[in-house]
C-alpha cells in the first residue's frame, strides 16, 4: 500500500484539474470508498520495458470479451430463444433496423477478431516460455478460458436458427451421443428428446448467456489476479543476456526491482525484468492504442460486411451444406477421417482430448530450463507440428467442402 | 469439564453445523436441478402416424422424397410442426415388391442426405458418406445403415411415425 507521502501525491494528481468543492468531494469519498488505494492498486504496477506491445495481447482479449457481453446484452432486446421466433427476430432486424444489425455484427465479428487474438495471445506466451514456475496453474486457468471461449463461439453459432444453425445445432449435439455408455442419454439431455426441438434451442441460448458467461467471468478474475501477483514474468525479450550476466549485474537488477517481481524469488535469475515501466501510462497506452485498433475494425467489419442470416432453419433440407465456422474446421477434418463404428469417438473425442490435454500439461511437459525460444527446441518444434498440422487439416477441409 | 474443552468443543460444533448447513442448502437447491436437466431421457412420446403418399405414384427403383408435417415427437412442448424429409423406396426384389420409408437424416453426424440420381447413391455433403438405394452405408464415415420410419399401409396410402427404427 502507498505510505502516506505517495498517497497525497496520488491525491494531488489525481485532483489536480479541480479544486475547491471537487477536490472536497473527491476527499469525502475516498475517505469512505478508498478510491485513491484502488487507483493506486489497478495502475502504478511495474511491468516489463520491453515487449510491451506483445503484452497488449492479453488486455486486447479482455477488452474483446466484454465488447462480447455488451453486444450481447443488446442484442437481447430483440432476440427471441424460440423456434418459431429466432429467425423471424433477426430477420427483422436485418432489414428494418440497422443500428441492431450492426450490433449483431460486431457481436460475431467480436467473436471471430476475439479467437484470433487469442490464439496470438497463447502463442506469444507459448513462445516466450511465460508458464514456467510460478505460473504453470496460470497457463492452465489460460487453456479453460481459452476452451470456455471456443464454447461461447460454437453455442452462439446456433442461436440465429437459420440453416446454418439449425445443422451446426444438429451436428454439435449428435457428436455426443458418440460418447461410451451415456452418449444417447446426454443427446437427448441437451435436444430436450431424442430430436432437435424447441427445447433445444432454449437450453442452448441458456448455455450461451449464462451458464459459460458466469464461468468465464470470475476465471478471468482468477486469471488477472495471478498475473498481479507474478507479474509479466518471463518474456525472452526482458530477460536476455540473464544467462551470461555477472553477479554484480543481476544484483542491481535485483536491488532495482519493483513489486510484485521480488516477492517470488523462485527462480531469481527471471525473477526481475532487464527495465521496467510503470503500467500507467506506459502499457495502457499500448493496450488502448492495439485495443481501439481492434474494436475499430470490427466496428468497419460489422457495417461493410455484417453478420450472415441464410434462410430459416428447414429440418427437411435436401441439399443443404452445413459448414463449420472456421475456427472448427479441423476438428470437421477429423470426422472425415475418423470414419466409422469406433473410430469416430477417437476423431471426435480421443484425438482433441489428448490435444487439449498436451495444451494444459505444457508447463510441466516442458522441462527445459530456459525461456528463450531457441533455447527450448524441445517444445518448439512440436509446437510448430501440431500448429502446421491444424492448418493443414483446416485447409483440407476447406478444399473438400468447396469442392463438392 | 473445562472451559477451554467446552470452547473448543463449542468451535468444533458451529463448524460442522456450518457444513452441514451448506451441504444441506446445496443438495436441496442441486436435487431438482439436476432432476430437471435428466429428465429428458424419460419424457414419453407420442407418435401419432402421419399420411405420406399414395404409393402407386411411387416408382419402382427409384427413391422419391416426400415432405411431411411431423410434431417433434411430443418430448417437449408443442410448437407448430416442422418438415421432414421421407425417402419412399420401392425396391424391385425377386417376387415382391418391397416399401420402405427411409429418413434422410445421415448417421454419421446427421446431415441430410439426398438421392444422387448421377451416382446412384444416397449423398452426404458433410463428410462424404454414402449409402446404397435400401439406405445401407457403402462408403465414407457413417457408422450404420440409413434409419426407417415405421411406417402401414391402409389401402395404397402410405403412413409413417416420427419413429426411427435401424435400418437393413
Amino acid at each position: 500500500m502507498a505510505d502516506e507521502l505517495q498517497r497525497s501525491a496520488l491525491v494531488a494528481k489525481l485532483t489536480r484539474p479541480v479544486a475547491g468543492l471537487m477536490a472536497t468531494t473527491y476527499r469525502w469519498v475516498d475517505e469512505r470508498l478508498g478510491v485513491t488505494d484502488l487507483v493506486h492498486q489497478l495502475l502504478y504496477e511495474a511491468v516489463p520495458k520491453r515487449g510491451a506491445w506483445a503484452y497488449s495481447l492479453g488486455s486486447a482479449t479482455l477488452i474483446l470479451i466484454v465488447l462480447q457481453i455488451t453486444t450481447g446484452m443488446f442484442l437481447l432486446w430483440t432476440y427471441v430463444p424460440s423456434t418459431t421466433e429466432a429467425w423471424q427476430s433477426l430477420n427483422f432486424i436485418e432489414y428494418h433496423d440497422e443500428f441492431a444489425a450492426i450490433v449483431r455484427g460486431m457481436h460475431l465479428w467480436g467473436a471471430y477478431v476475439l479467437f484470433v487474438v487469442i490464439g496470438m495471445h497463447m502463442v506469444r506466451t507459448f513462445v516466450s516460455g511465460s508458464y514456467k514456475k510460478p505460473r504453470e496453474l496460470n497457463w492452465i486457468i489460460g487453456v479453460v478460458l481459452f476452451l470456455l471461449v471456443l464454447g461461447l463461439g460454437i453455442t452462439g453459432a446456433m442461436l440465429p436458427w437459420d440453416q446454418a444453425a439449425y445443422w451446426t445445432a444438429t451436428v454439435v449435439t449428435h457428436v455426443v451421443s458418440y460418447l461410451p455408455i451415456f452418449g444417447t442419454q446426454v443427446q437427448e439431455i441437451l435436444r430436450g428428446g431424442p430430436q432437435m426441438g424447441p427445447a433445444t434451442l432454449t437450453r442452448f441460448f441458456a448455455i450461451h448467456i449464462w451458464l459459460l458467461p458466469a464461468l468465464l467471468v470470475p476465471m478471468i478474475g482468477l486469471h488477472l489476479i495471478l498475473l498481479r501477483r507474478h507479474g509479466e514474468h518471463g518474456s525472452w525479450v526482458n530477460y536476455e543476456g540473464v544467462e551470461e550476466e555477472t553477479e554484480a549485474e543481476r544484483a542491481k537488477r535485483m536491488a532495482n526491482a519493483e513489486a510484485p517481481y521480488p516477492a517470488l524469488p523462485s527462480d531469481p535469475g527471471y525473477a526481475v525484468p532487464m527495465d521496467l515501466d510503470e503500467f500507467f501510462p506506459s502499457q495502457v497506452f499500448k493496450d488502448a492504442v492495439v485495443s481501439f485498433g481492434l474494436v475499430l475494425l470490427i466496428f468497419v467489419m460489422a457495417v461493410v460486411i455484417g453478420a450472415p442470416l441464410e434462410r430459416a432453419a428447414n429440418p427437411a433440407a435436401l441439399n443443404y451444406v452445413p459448414t463449420p465456422e472456421w475456427f472448427f474446421l479441423p476438428l470437421d477434418q477429423l470426422l472425415v477421417q475418423f470414419p466409422q463404428a469406433w473410430m469416430i469417438p477417437v476423431g471426435v473425442f480421443i484425438i482433441p482430448g489428448i490435444g487439449t490435454t498436451l495444451l494444459m500439461l505444457v508447463p510441466f511437459l516442458d522441462r527445459t530450463p530456459g525461456r528463450q525460444p531457441w533455447r527450448r527446441p524441445e517444445v518448439m518444434v512440436p509446437a510448430l507440428f501440431v500448429v502446421l498440422f491444424l492448418v493443414f487439416e483446416a485447409l483440407l477441409a476447406v478444399n473438400r467442402l468447396f469442392n463438392l | 469439564m473445562s472451559i477451554a474443552q467446552k470452547r473448543i468443543s463449542r468451535r468444533k460444533f458451529m463448524i460442522l453445523a456450518i457444513n452441514a448447513a451448506g451441504a444441506g442448502a446445496g443438495l436441496l437447491i442441486a436435487a431438482p436441478i439436476v432432476g430437471s436437466i435428466l429428465s429428458p431421457i424419460f419424457y414419453k412420446s407420442k407418435y401419432p402416424w402421419v399420411m405420406v403418399a399414395d404409393i402407386q405414384h411411387v416408382p419402382v427403383g427409384v427413391p422419391t422424397a416426400y415432405v411431411v408435417m411431423v410434431d417433434q415427437g411430443g418430448d417437449s412442448w408443442q410448437v407448430p410442426k416442422v418438415p421432414r424429409t421421407v425417402y419412399v423406396v420401392k425396391l424391385n426384389l425377386i417376387n415382391q415388391v418391397q416399401l420402405i420409408a427411409l429418413s434422410n437424416v445421415c448417421t454419421h453426424m446427421q446431415c441430410d442426405v439426398h438421392w444422387d440420381i448421377n451416382l446412384n447413391v444416397f449423398f452426404c455433403p458433410c463428410h462424404g458418406g454414402e449409402y446404397s438405394m435400401d439406405g445401407t452405408n457403402i462408403a465414407g464415415p457413417p457408422p450404420q445403415p440409413l434409419f426407417r420410419y415405421q411406417h402401414k399401409l391402409v389401402g395404397n396410402t402410405l403412413f409413417i411415425r416420427n419413429v426411427l427404427v435401424g435400418g437393413s
